[in-house]
C-alpha cells in the first residue's frame, strides 16, 4: 500500500468487545492517516476508544476489522511472534504508570528492549547512554525506580521507548499521574521527539493544555472521529 | 545486563518468598533422601561378607517355635555343610530395660566357620572358646554404652538370668550390634531344655547351596521339628516381609511428599507470575516472545528447586555420609548410604517440580494479551 509520506495510514478500522451476549463496538470503521514526525493527541471522553484505537496502531491489540498500515505493514496480518519482533524495531511504548521493572535500575530498564537485539554489550551502553542523556538523566543511571521522582521515572519510560531508535512513539496518557511541572518536562521531551529527531508520536490525553503540546489533535467519540 | 542476570534478579525480588520456598524444597527433599536411603537399608539384602554362602534353618511353622539340638550332627553331616551354630535369640533386659541390641546365644567354635567377616583379635577368640560365661559385644553397642572387655554383663531374659563377661568387642559384621554368648551356657543356665532358635550353617560352594538347602528340608520332613533352609538373602527377604508391605508404605510417604511438595511450588510460582502480570505485559509490548516469557518463568522455577535440591539432596549427602549415622539412630541404622541412585532420583524429582510449577503460569502468561496485562495495572 502506498504510504504518500504517511506513517500511519487506517481504514475502516473496527474494534468490537463481546461481553457475554452484548457486543460493544469501541471503534466504528475509522479511516486516519498519520503523518511522519507528527506529534498526534488523541482526545475524548473515557471509553471513546482511544486507548483501543493507539494499542491497535502499535500492535498489542488487534481489530475486529480493517486495515492498519505502520510504515507500509498491515500489523492486522501479521501473527503474535511477527507483532513481537515488529514492536521490538518500530514502536516505543509510554503509560501513564511508568511501567517500569523495580528490581532493574534506570540503566538497566532502558536497556531491556536491547536484550532482544544482536548489539553486543559495549554498543547496548552507548545506545543507552544516549537514551539517557537525552532525557537528561545520565547522572541516574544506577537509581532503582523506587530512588526517582514520577518526572524522572517517566522519562526513564521515555528513554526506554526511545533506545531501539523506532519511528512510532506511542503515549497513554504519559502525564496523567505527574504534577504540572513534571508534566510540562514530559510533554517537551515528546515535542522535541518529534521536532528534531523526526520520531512520530500519538499520544493520548484528557488534558487539553497537554494535547496543545501535539501538532493535531483528534477528538474520539463513541468509537467514532468527531473532528 | 544479561537475561540471567534478569532472571536472578527477577527471583529474589521478594527474598522471604524466595527464602521459604528454597526452604521447603530443600526440606522436603532431604526427608525424601532420607526415606529412600531407609527403605534401601531396610531391605537391602547382605551381600559379599560370605553371605552368598549362608543358610539360615528355622522351624517351618514359624521362626518363633524352637528347634530340638539333636537336629545338630544330622546336619553336620549332610554333604556341602562347612560349619553349623546354633543362634538362638534371648530376648534379655539390660539394666532393667529391654535392651537395644540383639542377644543371640552360639557356638563359638562353629561360628568362626560361618561369620567369616566377623572381625576380632585370636585372644578374644580363643577366651570366648575356653570361657563358658564370655560373651562378645558388636563395636556399635560397646561404644553407645561403653563396654570394654573384662566387663560383666547381665541379662535378665524370659528364662533365664545370665551373666556374662565380655572377652572382645567385634566389627566387620553388616550389623555390629549384637551381643553373642555361648549356647552350651545358656542351657546350663536352665535355658531351652535342648533346643535352640534357630541353625545358621556355612556351604562349601555356591554350586552346593541349592542341594544342602534340599537336604536339610527333606532330612526333618515329616519330624516333630520340620524346617525350612533359605539362603540368607531370601531369610531376610521373608523377615522384611513380615513388617508387612514397608516398600507401599514408604512410597506412599515419598508420594505425598513429593505432591504436597509440587503443590507449593506451583502456588508460590503462581504468586511470583501473578503479581508480575503487568510487568510480563510489558515485556510483551517491548517485543519479548512467549517462548521467551516461558524461558523466564521456567528458568526462575527451576533454579528455585535446583537450589532447594542443592541444600536439601547435598545436605543429606553430607551429613549421611560424613555424619555419625549410627549414633544418630541409635545404632538402629549401622549405615546409611545415600547411592548415586538416591541423588539421581531425588534430582530428577526437583527438575520435574521445577517444570511443572512452572506450566501454569506460564499458560496464564501465553494466554494473556498485552492490552489485559495492562489493565491490571490501571
Amino acid at each position: 500500500m502506498a504510504t504518500n509520506g504517511n506513517i500511519v495510514s487506517i481504514r475502516n478500522l473496527s474494534k468490537i468487545y463481546a461481553q457475554g451476549e452484548i457486543q460493544v463496538t469501541a471503534l466504528d470503521k475509522i479511516s486516519l492517516d498519520i503523518a511522519a514526525g507528527e506529534f498526534l493527541t488523541l482526545m475524548g471522553p473515557s471509553g471513546s476508544g482511544k486507548s483501543t484505537l493507539l494499542h491497535i496502531l502499535a500492535g498489542i491489540d488487534r481489530p475486529t476489522s480493517g486495515e492498519c498500515h505502520v510504515q507500509g505493514i498491515d500489523v492486522t496480518k501479521l501473527n503474535e511472534s511477527q507483532l513481537a519482533d515488529w514492536r521490538n524495531q518500530n514502536v516505543g511504548f509510554v503509560f501513564q504508570t511508568f511501567n517500569l521493572l523495580p528490581v532493574l535500575t534506570a540503566y538497566e530498564n532502558v536497556e531491556l528492549p536491547l536484550l532482544l537485539t544482536r548489539l553486543s554489550r559495549s554498543q547496548r551502553r552507548r545506545q543507552v547512554e544516549i537514551a539517557l542523556s537525552l532525557v537528561g538523566l545520565a547522572d541516574r543511571m544506577k537509581h532503582l525506580p523506587k530512588q526517582l521522582s514520577g518526572g524522572q521515572e517517566q522519562r526513564v519510560a521515555i528513554a526506554r521507548a526511545l533506545v531501539t531508535d523506532p519511528k512510532l512513539i506511542v503515549a497513554d496518557e504519559p502525564t496523567g499521574n505527574l504534577d504540572s511541572h513534571s508534566a510540562t518536562e514530559i510533554l517537551g521531551v515528546l515535542r522535541s521527539l518529534s521536532q528534531e529527531s523526526g520520531k512520530t508520536v500519538i499520544m493520548v490525553t484528557h488534558d487539553p493544555k497537554a494535547a496543545a503540546f501535539g501538532t493535531r489533535t483528534i477528538h474520539l467519540e463513541k468509537g467514532e472521529l468527531s473532528k | 545486563m544479561t537475561l540471567g542476570a534478569f532472571i536472578i534478579k527477577n527471583a529474589l525480588r521478594n527474598k522471604r518468598r524466595a527464602t521459604l520456598s528454597i526452604l521447603s524444597v530443600a526440606v522436603s527433599l532431604f526427608l525424601l533422601v532420607l526415606l529412600l536411603v531407609a527403605l534401601r537399608e531396610i531391605t537391602l539384602p547382605v551381600e559379599g561378607a560370605g553371605a552368598e554362602l549362608r543358610v539360615a534353618v528355622r522351624n517351618k511353622i514359624s521362626i518363633a517355635n524352637l528347634l530340638p539340638s539333636k537336629q545338630l550332627p544330622i546336619i553336620q553331616k549332610i554333604p556341602g555343610v562347612a560349619a553349623v551354630t546354633p543362634f538362638t535369640w534371648f530376648g534379655g533386659k539390660y539394666k532393667g530395660e529391654q535392651a537395644t541390641f540383639a542377644q543371640f546365644a552360639i557356638d563359638p567354635k562353629a561360628m568362626r566357620g560361618v561369620f567369616t567377616e566377623l572381625k576380632m583379635d585370636p585372644a578374644s577368640y580363643a577366651a570366648f572358646e575356653n570361657e563358658r560365661d564370655a560373651c562378645i559385644i558388636g563395636k556399635i553397642t560397646a561404644d553407645k554404652y561403653h563396654m570394654k572387655v573384662g566387663d560383666k554383663i547381665t541379662l535378665e531374659g524370659p528364662i533365664a538370668t545370665i551373666d556374662c563377661k565380655i572377652v572382645g568387642i567385634y566389627a566387620g559384621t553388616p550389623d555390629d550390634r549384637n551381643m553373642l554368648f555361648r549356647q552350651d551356657y545358656l542351657d546350663e543356665a536352665g535355658g531351652l531344655n535342648g533346643q535352640v532358635g534357630m541353625w545358621w550353617l556355612k556351604v562349601d560352594s555356591a554350586q552346593d547351596m541349592p542341594r544342602v538347602i534340599q537336604a536339610i528340608d527333606r532330612a526333618f520332613e515329616n519330624t516333630s521339628a520340620e524346617v525350612r533352609a533359605e539362603s540368607e538373602r531370601a531369610f531376610q527377604l521373608s523377615f522384611i516381609s513380615m513388617w508387612g508391605n514397608i516398600k507401599l508404605l514408604v512410597g506412599l510417604i515419598c508420594s505425598a511428599v513429593i505432591f504436597t511438595l509440587l503443590l507449593v511450588s506451583a502456588s508460590t510460582m503462581s504468586m511470583a507470575v501473578r503479581e508480575r502480570f503487568r510487568e510480563l505485559a510489558i515485556l510483551k509490548a517491548i517485543g519479548f516472545r512467549r517462548r521467551e516469557l516461558f524461558v523466564f518463568i521456567l528458568a526462575e522455577s527451576f533454579g528455585l528447586a535446583a537450589v532447594g535440591a542443592l541444600i536439601g539432596v547435598g545436605g543429606a549427602y553430607l551429613l549421611f555420609t560424613y555424619g555419625d549415622v549410627g549414633k544418630m539412630t541409635n545404632g538402629y541404622f549401622p549405615s546409611f548410604e545415600v547411592t548415586s541412585r538416591i541423588i539421581g532420583l531425588s534430582t530428577l524429582v526437583a527438575a520435574l517440580l521445577g517444570i511443572v510449577a512452572s506450566i501454569m503460569p506460564s499458560i496464564a502468561v501465553a494466554k494473556m494479551s498485552v492490552t489485559e496485562g495492562l489493565k491490571t495495572l490501571d
